[in-house]
């Protein structure tokens, strides 16, 4: 089934509220595996966005282990945390998160201009990627002047640009209609497996979960249960592991 | 990130808020603007005080007196014991060979007549080495200055040849004469030390020494009432003199130097801001010195205070820009915020957010600075003409430095004030930046 790309060891992460504290998450350990497209299942509340953050490393967990490539996310600070992102991770945002003064391509070649990349290579390969969403001609126009989903694959185009090895998904398609969200679940589902990359996508939709190998169902910050899938045959199967790792 | 994407996303970021970013700019225009039109007029002030005191003579030189001879109350450092050292050929050497010195030579003074056909006229005669003339000051507004072959010729001031008298005449009928018409260059030109020269107490022993006219010097210098000739010839004047007196029996002792000394030697530095340095270096020999710039300091001086609140005043308007600069770069963290976020999120560093606040921040600062040196061109150009207008010497100088200066200033200027908001941007976090709407 591949090796674990990521290693969760229970994890908890607790917010004070006033006086009360709450526990977003509740001591989840979990492992996703190299090449998995990994689906987070919960309602809202159930702690999945915030496990989200603390997995890429934009929140740190009070306590517990991430260990990503054998490095341990929550020990690393900002800059390391920075570097950390820009190499092996991509993202993909409910509310796109595209900067409103950038051309589509622009928007796209962003992560390579942090890396360094000469302008030469960025836009021939920021060209290629907006060539694989089906942008190609929109390369020019600026977020407003393109619907949600042509925003959607821009980002998408944004979170793939630098091959990642694992690329989160935060209710990529919470605001779209039903047919968009079915030609960007293809789409980014598509590109991972092509790549053979890793997928995490956050979501509430059941439906969205048919893409997923494996759907971790996450209730009240733990995990419920997890369903092994096999996309290609359909149907919802196999083992049904415990949360124990 | 390289830098050259740096600068373009900066531009990029103000740009897009022109007006902002126009009247941010404005600030340090001003700022700008008045720090160096003020320190333009302390240096217009400097500039003139130094074209006043040159008129006097070269500032470059360095007159120097035996500590045994002429005695300068108001030299502080002459205290102590003193050593006993002597102004000599082997002094004069010894300047010679210091650093920054240009010429020297030693300075013979003695008041003897001048004599052009009827007309004589007594004036301060200055032995020098003739190579040095030039280099230590001397300027001539017909013919030339003495040069190193000359072994004798004189060079004299225009307004010991506008006073000459003829001594046959009394003195009403002198006043009536006015100015003499001489050709000196062409007529035969005489000097004695006999001062009743041809009147009728002339002392027909005393014979006049022929020479020829090189030069004149122009009025109004030190020099006008000057005649300046070889030290080889003085010297075989002065022995002339000397023997004259001793067999007229009036022989004093101050004529008679005791030892070889000279009163004075000139030194001619080839640096200006060297000058005290060198004036230093021959106090601590021994020796009294003292040069035209030892006035210049002290002219500069009493002024130091209306300069520095010049500058001060200059000061306060930046400091008021370089708030201005502080709070645009705030108020666009605030709206730039989810930019920020974003930023971090695919992959900026700590480093990249906090390079591209100080970038536009700098930009800012080097904007205003080169537009505010601009302004500064025209304002001074103003200042002067309304000085001049009103007769007033006022006078605003700016030096290259100082165009140079202003706008590295405002760019630093720029850095710093963007510094805070720049930490400021470095540490939102990325998660909370992104939620914000």
């Amino acid at each position: 089934m591949g090796k674990s790309v990521i290693i969760i060891k229970d994890v908890t992460k607790v917010y004070q509220m006033g006086k009360e504290s709450i526990r977003a998450v509740n001591g989840i350990s979990l492992r996703i595996r190299q090449g998995e497209v990994c689906c987070l299942l919960g309602k809202s509340g159930s702690g999945k966005s915030t496990l989200l953050n603390l997995i890429a490393g934009l929140e740190k967990p009070t306590s517990g282990q991430i260990i990503f490539n054998k490095k341990h996310i929550e020990r690393m600070n900002e800059d390391q945390l920075a570097s950390f992102r820009q190499k092996y991770v991509g993202f993909v945002f409910q509310s796109y998160n595209l900067l409103p003064t950038l051309t589509a391509l622009e928007n796209v070649t962003l992560p390579l201009i942090f890396k360094g990349v000469p302008v030469k290579e960025r836009n021939e390969r920021a060209m290629e990627m907006l060539k694989a969403v089906g942008l190609e001609e929109r390369a020019h126009h600026k977020p407003s002047e393109m619907s949600g989903g042509q925003q959607q694959r821009v980002s998408i185009a944004r979170a793939f640009i630098n091959q990642p090895q694992v690329v989160f998904a935060d209710e990529p398609t919470g605001n779209l209609d039903t047919k968009t969200t079915y030609e960007m679940m293809d789409l980014i589902t598509g590109l991972a497996k092509e790549y053979h990359q890793t997928l995490v996508i956050v979501t509430h939709d059941l439906e969205l979960s048919e893409y997923a190998d494996r759907i971790v169902m996450l209730m009240d910050g733990k995990i419920e249960k997890i369903e092994e899938r096999i996309p290609s045959e359909g149907g919802m199967v196999k083992n049904e592991e415990k949360t124990t790792v | 990130m390289s830098t050259r994407d740096l600068i373009l996303m900066a531009v990029r970021n103000l740009w897009k808020r022109k007006l902002r970013t126009f009247l941010t700019v404005l600030g340090v225009v001003i700022g700008t603007t008045s720090i160096v039109v003020m320190v333009s007029i302390g240096i217009g002030m400097n500039e003139s005080f130094q074209k006043q005191v040159e008129e006097w003579g070269s500032l470059q030189v360095i007159d120097v007196y035996s500590s045994s001879g002429y005695y300068y109350s108001d030299d502080s450092s002459q205290k102590g014991p003193k050593k006993e050292v002597l102004l000599d050929a082997a002094a004069v050497e010894q300047f010679r060979q210091m650093e920054y010195v240009e010429a020297v030579s030693p300075v013979i003074r003695e008041s003897m007549m001048i004599v052009c056909g009827k007309y004589v006229n007594s004036a301060s005669f200055v032995g020098i080495d003739p190579a040095a003339m030039e280099a230590l000051g001397y300027k001539v507004e017909e013919g030339r200055t003495l040069t190193a072959e000359d072994k004798e010729g004189i060079v004299v001031g225009r307004a010991v040849l506008n006073q000459m008298y003829n001594p046959k005449l009394n003195w009403q009928m002198q006043m009536e004469a006015g100015t003499p018409e001489i050709d000196v260059f062409n007529d035969k030109v005489m000097l004695t030390y006999d001062w009743s020269y041809g009147s009728r107490y002339a002392d027909k022993s005393i014979k006049p020494i022929k020479t020829q006219v090189l030069g004149i010097m122009p009025d109004g210098g030190n020099n006008s009432y000057s005649v300046v000739m070889p030290i080889k010839q003085m010297e075989k004047i002065q022995k002339d003199k000397q023997a004259w007196e001793k067999k007229q029996g009036y022989s004093n002792s101050s004529s008679q130097q005791k030892k070889k000394e000279y009163q004075q030697v000139s030194v001619k530095v080839n640096d200006l801001n060297k000058v005290q340095e060198v004036q230093q270096q021959i106090k601590d020999m021994g020796f009294q010195a003292s040069s035209l710039t030892d006035q210049l300091e002290a002219m500069k001086e009493t002024t130091k205070m209306l300069r520095m609140v010049l500058g001060a005043i200059g000061a306060v308007s930046l400091i008021v820009a370089a708030i201005g600069i502080t709070n645009t770069m705030v108020m666009a963290i605030y709206e730039r915020t989810r930019e920020i976020g974003i930023m971090k999120v695919i992959g900026a560093s700590l480093r990249d957010i906090k390079l591209l606040f100080l970038t536009e921040a700098a930009f800012i600062g080097f904007a205003g600075g080169v537009v505010g040196i601009l302004t500064s061109f025209l304002m001074s150009l103003v200042v002067n003409a309304v000085a001049t207008g009103q007769g007033s010497d006022m006078k605003s100088s700016i030096p290259i430095w100082l165009y140079l200066a202003a706008v590295a200033f405002a760019t630093v200027i720029g850095v710093l004030s963007g510094y805070l908001p720049a930490k400021r941007a470095m540490k939102l976090s990325a998660l909370t930046a992104i939620k914000t709407e």
